[in-house]
């Protein structure tokens, strides 16, 4: 067995050749490529990060944007709510208000009303008591008090002074109302003591009205002199009248 | 038949006989040149199949070397993976009829032993300078010297024999079975043969990285006074 050397040289360096052939077209790109690669995924890494940083601080200040607006909308709120209790106080302030107002116009008006009616249910009341007494006054109207009347106004007539009576005279017509027609020896009498009363020669005549219930009256053109229930009756219901 | 023993001389380039094994070895220089520069013509960061087949090939090579030698495998990634599929195609060419594989040569084994010896030496000056490389000698006392040089030259020695001899038996087994029981019989002996080939490439491409790189982890522990050491760092550019 013999050692070719020319031929162990010659691999020699044919495997020589090939390492560095094969370390120039395959395994320095195929190692670059694997680094190409891990340093795109490191970069790939790092920008995830520094994008979720990114997005971690946005995330942050939306919160803290967030935040402020809810604190602004309860701020808002509680001034909102603040107002409108003011407003609503002084609403209601002012409705208390105005509905004292109209209560107590309203009270007035009741008592006006009332003391109205009152006033009026008392007129009315007088009136229907003065008609009443007009009509329970009109059944006694009887010759006695016929007489009664007849002596007020004689002495009516007597408590008028000289002039009084000396105009009434000079007047003309004087009128002696009575409340019936009176028969022939009444009027007669009635005449004769007008007559006496005043004096002279006075001119009358003698006029029924009813309305008088009962009495005797003088009228003239500018004098009347009462003397009737029915002018009692004007009085008191003028005094009632007055009183109320 | 002709012996394994004997290199067949195809033609002469002057004093230079030009073997069988030589041609051969021309021809897959050729092809896994060729065939490196095509299929790494177009690599991207998005791998193809075919991509991301050849950096499995070139990661489980880097992962290999720093799980056996504890270094960063850019320095050493070129020459072990060189070796390794230099002697596995050249193992797995016997497959092809007519062809008798390099590495049943003596010349060719011998030629691989003596680069990784010469590798060894390279890279370990390169790791600790020329003095620290030969105080390695002298580990773990100066009386180990003779007995260090003696095995680092009979440790390539007994490589190169190794691989020449399961190569070249394999080879002459198949020989002698086909010529005695016909076509058939030698194909499981054949596919015996793809595995030895196989494992033999891995044994002397690994041995070769234990001894290259059993200097060099020295030099990491004892780092020298020289600036020839390679970065750790340094990219594979």
């Amino acid at each position: 067995m013999t050692l070719d050397w020319w031929g162990l040289g010659l691999q020699a360096i044919n495997v020589l050749i090939l390492v560095w052939l094969l370390s120039r077209v395959f395994w320095r790109p195929v190692a670059g490529a694997i680094t190409r690669r891990q340093e795109a995924a490191q970069a790939m890494l790092d920008e995830g990060k520094t994008a979720q940083a990114k997005a971690d601080a946005a995330l942050a200040e939306v919160t803290e944007a967030r935040a402020g607006i809810a604190a602004e909308r309860d701020a808002m709120l509680a001034e909102a709510k603040a107002a409108a209790d003011t407003v609503a106080k002084a609403v209601r302030k002012d409705a208390q208000t105005e509905a004292d107002t109209l209560l107590a116009a309203a009270r007035k008006a009741i008592d006006r009303d009332r003391t109205t009616a009152r006033k009026e249910n008392a007129a009315k009341a007088t009136e229907l008591s003065v008609e009443i007494a007009a009509r329970l006054l009109g059944q006694f109207n009887t010759p006695a008090v016929r007489a009664a009347f007849l002596a007020q106004l004689v002495e009516a007539i007597a408590g008028m002074s000289d002039s009084e009576r000396t105009a009434l005279i000079a007047s003309g017509d004087i009128e002696i109302v009575t409340a019936t027609d009176p028969e022939g020896a009444e009027r007669a009498e009635i005449e004769q003591a007008v007559k006496d009363a005043l004096g002279g020669a006075p001119r009358f005549r003698l006029v029924t009205d009813p309305d008088l219930i009962a009495g005797l009256e003088l009228r003239s053109a500018h004098f009347v002199l009462h003397n009737s229930w029915r002018a009692d009756l004007e009085n008191i219901l003028k005094e009632v009248e007055n009183a109320g | 038949m002709n012996s394994p023993l004997e290199s067949t001389v195809l033609f002469q380039i002057g004093p230079v006989p030009i073997t069988q094994a030589i041609v051969t070895t021309w021809a897959i220089m050729t092809i896994l040149v060729i065939g490196a520069f095509a299929l790494t013509r177009r690599l991207d960061l998005r791998p193809t199949r075919r991509q991301a087949a050849l950096e499995l090939m070139v990661a489980t090579l880097d992962t290999q070397i720093t799980e056996t030698t504890g270094v960063a495998p850019a320095p050493y990634r070129g020459f072990i993976g060189t070796l390794f599929l230099f002697i596995l195609v050249a193992n797995w060419s016997s497959l092809v009829p007519g062809v008798e594989p390099p590495t049943a040569q003596l010349e060719t084994d011998a030629a691989l032993a003596v680069l990784v010896f010469l590798s060894v030496i390279w890279f370990g000056i390169r790791a600790r300078g020329v003095g620290g490389w030969l105080k390695s000698f002298a580990t773990p006392n100066p009386v180990m010297i003779p007995l260090n040089i003696l095995q680092s030259l009979t440790r390539v020695f007994s490589m190169f024999v190794r691989l020449f001899g399961n190569v070249m038996s394999g080879v002459f087994v198949i020989g002698i079975v086909a010529s005695l029981a016909g076509l058939l019989v030698p194909i499981p002996l054949m596919a015996l043969d793809l595995l030895i080939g196989l494992v033999q490439a891995y044994i002397f491409a690994v041995l070769s990285m234990v001894f290259i790189t059993s200097t060099v982890k020295v030099a990491a522990h004892n780092p020298p006074s020289t600036d020839l050491a390679p970065s750790p760092t340094k990219k594979d550019s």
